[in-house]
């Protein structure tokens, strides 16, 4: 039965959610990177139910909210880029104890897959990273709530805008300033080439810039993409909060996690769509 | 403040927060503030805003506050039964209520609802005299008189409207409703299945019940087409004489899921000192 909880540094508490294996022992256990704002509102269901079909897998899987989101502390005045990765960090760490193992998968949606891949490189202990619709740059993650903001604007939005101290509000969640600077910094064709561990790419929709990491990644034997249409309106926003339910994208990482044991990464090189 | 995570009953537990204000600060001991899920939204909330509200009460107003997920909704595993989701619901604030009693020796509570879960608080208010006060956002209305002249006066003496009312009749525009606003597929995309609204007249008669067994209620209006003006909620139930018993806020520029950032400040610090002054008053 999963287990919610909190943990990490009591200045920082993170709101987790424990799925612990079931059935076989795959000897790794993974753990699921949120996206940010109105996007994890909507991803909340698909993110739970992809941890419980893993956990059935024989992978026990670490849910978890970053500081300022969710149920976890605070709110994200203060909070920096480095800061959602020192919680990936306390996640994995987290796991390892209760799953009692020494490897951790991590898997990312959206900018939880920008975080996920650099938190692959900052700590030991992390066996692959599976990048789900992944935002590939910080810079133009920020860039295209701007733009999106301004176009609001322009229509007189009450909702999107940007506040004198440089806080992105967007769909009724805030960024501030000092975090947008940081996660600017962050760019998954910077980061992956570095990583010498499996990667996966599964992704809901052609778009260029996973054709680009494709295109740059390919030809490595530990690099895996996929292509399994579902819909993607992430920040689609309406008045009743529906959430968007993508399973066939769920249910190809699923089957990557099943057919791809971290033992086995031969069969890595294969790539579909 | 201090909050932990709490799981109610041992088969297919409710999970839930609990945020309690520091002893010192805590201004009702015996009474706790339950938040309920706002549609398929799991317990944070409709833009976070349950678990803002929920630690400016523990902070503000010095009262312990408890956001939970409905079975089937957020991290709550489905039950099994034959109940309606809207029976269930009564049952599970109750089942909350029941734990929080025991563990916590709370003997009082406010609840708090936003859309269907403020149809839930009502009907757990009717259903159990341990509810004092409800806080409902965007709760059971209906139409008066007056808020027909103000929402389809402008309407009739526009020429766009019309058209679209005759094109929807002949059938050439259809009015899209649920997950088809969206432009999504139906089945990757899940909506509330809200039910209908009671009868005008069975709310009315609810309404009375509470107000003379003295439950205080806050009700908070956003904008939108079926409420449009401050005090529709008290023509729209007279006879009931609420007197001290309602307060009614109308934020008539905010939008149902209280997107705006300024908008969603001011709900929160207005329920918050509702709710000071509330468990401020001598009895309480």
């Amino acid at each position: 039965m999963l287990e919610a909880f909190y943990f990490g540094p009591s200045e920082s508490y993170l709101f987790g959610v424990f799925h612990p294996r079931m059935g076989v022992d795959r000897n790794e256990a993974v753990v699921l990177c949120n996206p940010f704002g109105q996007e994890y509102m909507r991803a909340h269901k698909s993110v739970r139910r992809l941890a419980i079909n893993l956990a059935a897998l024989g992978y026990s899987v670490l849910r978890f909210d970053y500081r300022g989101t969710g149920d976890s502390a605070g709110d994200l005045q203060g909070v920096t880029a480095d800061h959602w990765l020192e919680d990936i960090g306390h996640a994995v760490q987290e796991v390892m104890d209760m799953a009692a193992v020494g490897r951790v998968a991590l898997v990312g949606l959206r900018l939880g897959a920008l975080f996920a891949a650099r938190a692959a490189a900052d700590f030991s202990g992390v066996s692959r990273v599976v990048l789900w619709d992944p935002v590939t740059s910080g810079a133009r993650y920020v860039e295209d709530i701007r733009i999106a903001i301004a176009d609001a604007q322009a229509e007189g939005s009450r909702s999107r805008l940007i506040s004198p101290d440089g806080a992105l509000h967007f769909n009724g969640f805030s960024m501030p300033a000092e975090f947008q600077r940081t996660l600017a910094t962050m760019n998954l064709n910077e980061t992956l080439p570095s990583l010498n561990i499996p990667m996966a790419q599964i992704v809901s929709h052609e778009a260029e810039e996973f054709a680009a990491l494709e295109r740059h990644l390919g030809g490595r034997a530990n690099f895996y993409a996929e292509l399994a249409p579902a819909p993607h309106n992430w920040n689609y926003v309406d008045h009743v909060g529906g959430i968007l339910w993508p399973k066939p994208v769920i249910d190809a990482i699923e089957q990557y996690f099943d057919q791809t044991p971290i033992l086995g990464q031969g069969a890595l090189c294969a790539n579909r769509s | 403040m201090r909050e932990q995570v709490v799981m109610v009953g041992d088969d297919l537990p409710l999970i839930g927060v609990l945020c309690e204000p520091d002893t010192e600060q805590n201004a009702a001991p015996k009474v706790a503030v339950i938040l309920l899920n706002s549609g398929v939204i799991h317990r944070v909330g409709s833009c976070r805003l349950s678990v803002t509200l929920a630690r400016s009460l523990s902070e503000h107003a010095g009262i312990a506050t408890f956001r939970f997920d409905f079975s089937g909704i957020g991290d709550s595993d489905a039950r099994r039964g034959t109940l309606t989701a809207a029976q269930a619901a009564v049952d599970e604030v109750q089942e909350v209520m029941d734990y929080l009693s025991r563990w916590k020796q709370y003997d009082r509570f406010i609840l708090y609802g936003l859309c269907s879960g403020d149809f839930a608080s009502y009907r757990t208010a009717l259903s159990d005299s341990r509810v004092m006060a409800t806080i409902q956002l965007d709760g059971y209305c209906y139409m008066t008189w007056k808020s027909y002249v103000i929402n389809y006066a402008p309407k009739l003496l526009s020429l766009s409207r019309w058209a679209q009312f005759i094109l929807r009749k002949l059938g050439v525009r259809k009015q899209k409703k649920g997950a088809e606003v969206s432009g999504i597929e139906e089945r990757y995309f899940e909506v509330p299945g809200f039910a209908g609204y009671p009868p005008r007249e069975e709310v009315r008669e609810g309404l009375q019940q509470l107000n003379e067994r003295g439950l205080r209620m806050l009700y908070v209006f956003f904008g939108n087409e079926y409420y449009v003006y401050q005090r529709q909620f008290v023509d729209c139930f007279k006879p009931v004489a609420f007197g001290d018993n309602l307060t009614i806020i109308h934020r008539p520029h905010a939008t149902h899921i209280l997107s705006e950032p300024e908008d969603r400040a001011s709900v929160v610090e207005s329920i918050t000192r509702w709710t000071r002054q509330l468990i401020h008053q001598p009895g309480v």
